[in-house]
């Protein structure tokens, strides 16, 4: 593995306008460097506008087609552009800065592919899981093998052999569940990392009722599938 | 044995083996999915002109009553056809899906060459560098 790592900041957003502003000053603030990319899923509030405005590095589409589709991209073009880690964070704002640093270090000491930031790890005895939450995680520990505390965890830091395999093969809609799956099924090594977590900033959760039952199905189904998928592999150079 | 059922049914298959094949010559039916209708209407076609066929498929099956077969091979066939074009559609939508990530990455490269060169030009303008530099920028 190579010393050095380029490192490139995704940021999913759709009408996320007024906490992405607060996002983006805030990782300019703690970590100057930083290479961003935003990438607008159609947002209709006036998003676009503020993308030219905060001087970052955007994708944009003109119609919603759900966040797993809006990462996917941006994984192609940070792979495409030469990065090799990328750090993906939420817009609302929930996502501490601070903790991207933390959520580094196994990627870089190659120790994981992938690294998770957790928000109800056992360290976390105040905050709890929904019940929803707590049977999917316990579904999905069972199924890769693996504890895992966080199922929809929207904090991902990515190594580079993550990136080469989600640029090609994530999984579309939302695909926070999924995603453990698929890592386990193609030998990703992945580690979870308890991870600060603050109430989004503004606006509710894009979770409604009717997505989350469609989100549910595609869990329940993915969970069958993918174990019976072939594993995708990544092409190494 | 003819009478006019077997009439029509044959007239209606023939009819539609030469729609299909009108529309592939008329390129609105590609030839990829062309194969499925044509194997339907030559399948009708053999079913009018062989009407024994479908009896002994039914005594085979243990139906009593023939023409429940040829609804159900009808059914199945629909079934197919339906099936088949879910397929063709979640191929479409892969790839407008990556035609949409691809134009919006392409976007944003055309954005940074873009800005990269305003900077660079701009940068020339001031360090006297002249004319010729900048023309070829431009034509970039």
């Amino acid at each position: 593995m190579t010393p050095t790592h380029r490192v490139l900041t995704l940021i999913p957003a759709y009408n996320e306008a007024p906490s992405l502003r607060t996002v983006v000053a805030d990782l300019r603030r703690r970590h100057g460097d930083v290479d961003l990319l935003v990438v607008n899923d159609g947002s209709t509030d006036g998003t676009a506008a503020l993308l030219r405005e905060l001087n970052v590095r955007w994708l944009h589409w003109p119609e919603r087609r759900g966040v797993g589709s809006a990462l996917r991209a941006g994984l192609r073009y940070a792979a495409r552009q030469g990065y090799d880690v990328v750090v993906r964070l939420d817009a609302d704002g929930q996502h501490d800065a601070n903790d991207i640093a933390r959520l580094l270090v196994p990627v870089y000491v190659g120790a994981a592919d992938v690294v998770l930031g957790s928000r109800f790890s056992a360290s976390h005895r105040r905050r709890h899981p929904r019940p929803t939450q707590r049977a999917l995680g316990a579904l999905l520990s069972m199924m890769t093998r693996r504890t895992v505390t966080d199922p929809t965890s929207g904090f991902w830091v990515l190594g580079p052999r993550a990136v080469a395999l989600l640029a090609e093969h994530l999984p579309d809609g939302y695909p926070e569940p999924e995603l453990h799956l698929f890592l386990s099924r193609n030998a990703m090594r992945v580690v979870e990392i308890d991870v600060e977590w603050r109430a989004r900033l503004h606006g509710r959760s894009s979770l409604t009722l009717t997505r989350l039952v469609k989100a549910a199905a595609r869990v329940a189904l993915a969970m069958i599938i993918v174990p019976l998928r072939a594993s995708v592999g990544v092409t190494r150079d | 044995m003819t009478d006019r059922v077997q009439v029509v049914a044959l007239a209606c298959s023939v009819l539609l083996l030469l729609l299909v094949l009108e529309l592939v010559r008329r390129r609105r039916l590609s030839e990829e999915y062309s194969a499925l209708w044509i194997l339907l209407a030559v399948s009708l076609i053999g079913l009018s002109l062989r009407r024994d066929l479908l009896d002994s498929a039914a005594k085979w099956l243990g139906v009593y009553y023939p023409p429940a077969v040829l609804v159900l091979m009808l059914v199945a066939i629909i079934s197919v056809a339906a099936l088949s074009f879910s397929v063709i559609l979640s191929r479409h939508q892969r790839q407008i899906d990556r035609l949409i990530e691809e134009n919006a990455i392409m976007g944003a490269e055309l954005r940074e060459l873009r800005s990269d060169l305003t900077i660079s030009t701009k940068n020339e303008r001031s360090d006297g560098i002249e004319e010729p530099a900048r023309a070829a920028a431009r034509e970039r």
